[in-house]
């Protein structure tokens, strides 16, 4: 099995290699809202000293750390796979012996993902020049803990969306049901704004989805502001909507796939 | 020309409707983000009474302007930009040149989105709802002068468009072409002014967002002089005139996929 995985991989690497002046564009096009949420809220608290007791500095630090779990914790499925399943190219992964998206696009995501840190980092560091963050509150035990609860966020927004991808087998209209699940991770991942300058209500309703583990708290766990009840509140959690996840995929794909067999594409 | 683009959008209208249901279903989804665009500047607005000197009703007609400008990036530049790069890559750009009306006019606006009509609806009702609750009151000269600036900076922007377009001529794989003015669109929401000095520059100059959005709305706000109105409005003109120029080197430079 490890050996199907590291083919896939050198495949998908060498696929997406092909299309890196893509990847630069797609970055540039990823970093601009974040950048545009941290000049905002800065200029907010620079104005009046602080936000709810938030520096300016902890507006800096939050969107720079948001902008590494972000691009480690995004999914592309719907864009790998809609066009697959909407075409019948699919047909010819199906004859494998593998499950497709469980070995081919997930590492199609993750080539993705290293060859978008290759440009990333660099970029990076120059918005850290830039910005001058004060960083002395992140410590190595908190990075480290971070990787695999953005591994968790990573494992769920991949399969959620393999899950909404999927209903291609029964609608065109993917990308609209796509666009809808974007907008609840804007409003419940902490993207817009740390969750706590939300409105109450929406941080009582984000604390249990599972959007807010795909950003808010790794951003959180990294900038070492949780207490360890929370952390681990929150990786029990990360396991529940897991499995949740995994579940939800595997009805939806077993189903579709059956029907896109029966239609004979 | 009228008659063509009126013929133009007769077509694009039958194909609207012929996707009727994809029709609602993006104008709810428009909807939606509307609503969270408003609630996003509720949420600064719960924590500040002012965003690098501009109040929130201020903000909420800048969001007009910048439905606007998204109305024409959504409505004519991507569906045009998407076919005619197909078109120069296939060599199906033929057939249009041969056509005895303008290259450009017919590559901008034969295939435009029609239901984003009721965007442009929207965000003018922002934009008077913004201005008149910030407490303006233009006169004429003030109204015409941003209605100048504003059409002005669409022309750059458009402008702008043309030449990334026309690039694909020299280079036929470019077809990340508008990439770069899609990805800095966004900046047009909040005002130019509170952007650290190089990223101000780059939206003022480089891919000027900000000349169709921030700018009009600091005219009638009088923070700009006169000169400074009479250069944006000069800009604009200029910049049609080069794009229009460089488009016409790319069609005589073009040889056809095909042929």
């Amino acid at each position: 099995m490890l050996h199907i995985y590291r083919r896939l991989w050198a495949v998908n690497w060498a696929e997406q290699w092909q299309y890196r002046a893509n990847l630069l564009m797609y970055l540039l096009y990823w970093l601009v809202s974040p950048i545009i949420y941290l000049v905002v809220w800065t200029t907010v608290a620079n104005s009046q000293g602080d936000v709810k007791g938030l520096t300016a500095n902890d507006f800096v630090t939050y969107y720079l750390v948001l902008l590494v779990v972000d691009q480690l914790t995004s999914d592309i499925t719907l864009h790998v796979l809609a066009s697959k399943i909407q075409d019948g190219t699919l047909s010819g992964e199906l004859l494998k012996p593998i499950h497709p998206i469980l070995t081919n696009t997930l590492m199609n995501n993750l080539a993705f993902k290293a060859l978008i840190f290759i440009v990333f980092l660099p970029v990076w560091l120059v918005l850290v020049l830039l910005f001058q963050p004060d960083f002395s509150a992140v410590t190595w035990q908190n990075i480290l803990l971070a990787l695999p609860t953005c591994a968790i966020g990573f494992g769920i927004n991949f399969l959620l969306g393999a899950t909404i991808t999927s209903l291609a087998f029964w609608t065109t209209r993917v990308y609209s049901l796509h666009e809808f699940y974007y907008a609840l991770a804007v409003l419940f991942s902490g993207q817009f704004v740390p969750l706590v300058l939300m409105p109450p209500v929406v941080q009582q309703i984000a604390q249990f989805l599972p959007f807010q583990l795909m950003i808010y708290f790794p951003v959180q766990l990294v900038l070492g502001l949780l207490p360890p009840d929370a952390i681990l509140r929150n990786f029990a959690l990360g396991l529940m909507w897991l499995t949740i996840a995994y579940g939800l995929f595997n009805l939806v794909w077993r189903r579709g796939v059956r029907r896109f067999s029966a239609v004979g594409a | 020309m009228l008659k063509l683009f009126s013929t133009f959008l007769r077509v694009n209208l039958q194909i609207a409707l012929a996707y009727r249901v994809d029709t609602l279903v993006n104008i709810l989804l428009n909807l939606m983000w509307l609503g969270w665009e408003l609630l996003s500047l509720g949420i600064i607005f719960s924590n500040t009474e002012a965003l690098g000197g501009w109040g929130v009703w201020e903000l909420i007609a800048l969001l007009g302007v910048f439905r606007l400008v998204n109305t024409l990036m959504a409505a004519v530049i991507w569906p045009a930009t998407e076919r005619f790069n197909a078109s120069v890559r296939d060599g199906s750009l033929d057939y249009l040149l041969l056509q005895p009306a303008n290259s450009l006019f017919q590559v901008s606006f034969a295939r435009t989105v029609v239901w984003r009509v009721w965007d442009l609806t929207l965000g003018l009702v922002l934009l008077v709802v913004g201005l008149n609750r910030s407490g303006y009151a233009p006169g004429l000269i003030e109204l015409v002068g941003f209605a100048a600036l504003l059409a002005s900076g669409l022309l750059v922007i458009y402008s702008l468009w043309v030449v990334l377009v026309a690039a694909t001529f020299w280079f036929t794989k470019f077809d990340n072409n508008v990439t770069i003015l899609q990805a800095l669109l966004d900046t047009g929401r909040y005002p130019a002014t509170i952007y650290p000095p190089w990223l101000r520059m780059i939206v003022t100059f480089l891919i000027p967002i900000a000349l169709a959005t921030t700018v009009p709305l600091q005219a009638l706000r009088g923070d700009l002089a006169v000169w400074q109105v009479l250069l944006f409005l000069a800009v604009g003109v200029g910049a049609f005139f080069l794009a229009y120029r460089v488009w016409r080197a790319g069609v005589r430079r073009y040889s056809g996929a095909s042929s």
